[in-house]
């Protein structure tokens, strides 16, 4: 008898404490919640200068990561995920060509 | 063991399995064939632990059993052996082969080390018309790589869904791109490497008269069942690159070809253009108006040839290594094809004009 009365004293320690981890969750969701409204109104915020500013700095250093790989392809490096960085043995690699041209 | 077969069922067994023999010396006994002698025939199986091979001849069986012996040694002896019928009679792990007054003994191995050819756990099957896969296995495998520590590029992948049956393979400087269109009425998917070896052999072994192929599979092995023959097979892990970003969608220059003109020409320059420090075979053509000219000279000598085709887009000056070229134009059933370039150094495409479900894949090699 003493032995059930033990699990059960268990079980409701442990439901006291998945309460309160519950608890804890709710809280840091609702935290996350709000600050995720703010970010919206604060990114609303920004103007439309702004925005082009930053779309053209990142077309821009795209175009210089871009050029930077087809340098680095042209010395003989392959730039495609499946070998990136190994050296171009025995020929072009079509991955890499493909890459480069998608881009 | 007792059995009595014909010289042909033997060597019909030793030919088909002989593959799967191990051709290297790490494991003597996977350089052994395995004969069992069960019911009205002769079952023989090799395998190499990647590849097994099984395969059934008729034969009248006065005592079951199985014996496992050398397979080079018994290889030679069944193609040494007259047209006649043979008596195979085991004792222990040696066999005594008996025809018109003759009679060899061969010492065999412990039957017990001969690995179990593996069965699929819960396989999910497939059919196919061997003619069919036949045809696609010769238009794609060439394409393979075969360096082993790229082990995705030694093998093809085999994609199905829906009603699309397609095998491709590639080496990263070429690859060949077959579609066909299959009932799949289970809705059946897969999509999974096999090893361009297993492949071979199947082209090989496929018969004109069997009828359907069946293909069984899982995470890891694939296995095929036509005739009297069973190959199993391990699947390459890995994942295939994507293959539908390299096929350029867009050219330059579309030029038409007879495929015999092309293969003749390219096979001439070929030798008189052999590059002996890059080790391979360059041709250079120049495509200009409606004809190509294939002009070389080095130090043995000069070839000057002229194609002439039809053509839309801009002139242009290209090389290609011509291995390349004579390998498609070898298994491409087409008489004339479509060549679609994009620059000297852009990809370039051959299609079949006739079966658009054909694609092939070529980078050019940079000389100009």
């Amino acid at each position: 008898m003493s032995q059930l009365t033990q699990a059960i004293v268990e079980v409701l320690e442990r439901l006291k404490s998945l309460t309160e981890e519950m608890e804890r969750l709710k809280r840091y969701v609702t935290a996350l919640e709000e600050e995720n409204i703010r970010l919206k109104r604060e990114l609303c915020a920004i103007p439309e200068q702004e925005t082009e500013r930053v779309q053209q700095n990142a077309e821009r250093l795209q175009g210089v990561g871009h050029e930077n790989l087809a340098k680095l392809y042209q010395e003989g490096f392959h730039v495609c995920h499946l070998h990136f960085g190994q050296p171009l043995e025995a020929g072009d690699c079509l991955f890499c060509t493909a890459f480069l041209r998608k881009d | 063991m007792k059995v009595h077969c014909s010289k042909d069922s033997l060597l019909t067994g030793v030919n088909t399995v002989q593959k799967a023999v191990s051709s290297k010396n790490t494991l003597p006994i996977l350089q052994s064939i395995s004969l069992k002698a069960e019911g009205q025939k002769l079952i023989f199986t090799a395998t190499d632990l990647e590849i097994g091979i099984r395969c059934e001849v008729p034969a009248q069986t006065e005592i079951e059993g199985t014996v496992v012996l050398p397979a080079k040694l018994f290889t030679d002896i069944v193609r040494k052996l007259p047209d006649t019928t043979i008596s195979l009679s085991s004792q222990e792990e040696s066999i005594h082969l008996f025809y018109y007054n003759s009679e060899i003994l061969l010492k065999g191995y412990d039957q017990d080390e001969f690995p179990l050819l593996p069965d699929l756990l819960d396989p999910t099957i497939f059919s196919l018309p061997t003619n069919l896969f036949r045809k696609m296995i010769h238009e794609t495998v060439f394409a393979c790589g075969s360096e082993e520590n790229r082990p995705v590029f030694s093998g093809l992948l085999l994609e199905i869904d829906h009603q699309n049956l397609r095998l491709i393979a590639t080496d990263t400087h070429r690859l060949a791109y077959r579609l066909a269109e299959i009932p799949n009425p289970d809705e059946i998917k897969f999509s999974g490497i096999i090893p361009s070896k297993t492949m071979s052999e199947i082209y090989r072994l496929l018969k004109e008269d069997d009828e359907t192929l069946a293909i069984r599979f899982n995470d890891a092995q694939v296995s095929f069942q036509f005739g009297s023959v069973h190959l199993i097979s391990r699947l390459i892990e890995g994942q295939f690159p994507n293959y539908k970003q390299v096929i350029p969608q867009t050219c330059e220059t579309k030029v038409y070809l007879s495929v015999r003109d092309f293969m003749e020409s390219v096979e001439r320059a070929s030798l008189l253009a052999r590059d002996s420090s890059a080790g391979a075979s360059i041709v250079r053509l120049s495509i200009k108006d409606n004809i190509i000219h294939l002009d070389h000279t080095t130090e043995i000598g000069r070839i000057a040839e002229q194609i002439y085709m039809e053509k839309e887009g801009n002139d242009l000056n290209i090389s290609f290594n011509s291995k390349f070229i004579l390998d498609v134009l070898r298994v491409i059933d087409a008489e004339e094809i479509l060549f679609e370039l994009s620059g000297p150094q852009g990809a370039a495409v051959i299609r079949n004009i006739q079966d658009r479900n054909y694609i092939y894949l070529l980078l050019p090699v940079r000389t100009y």
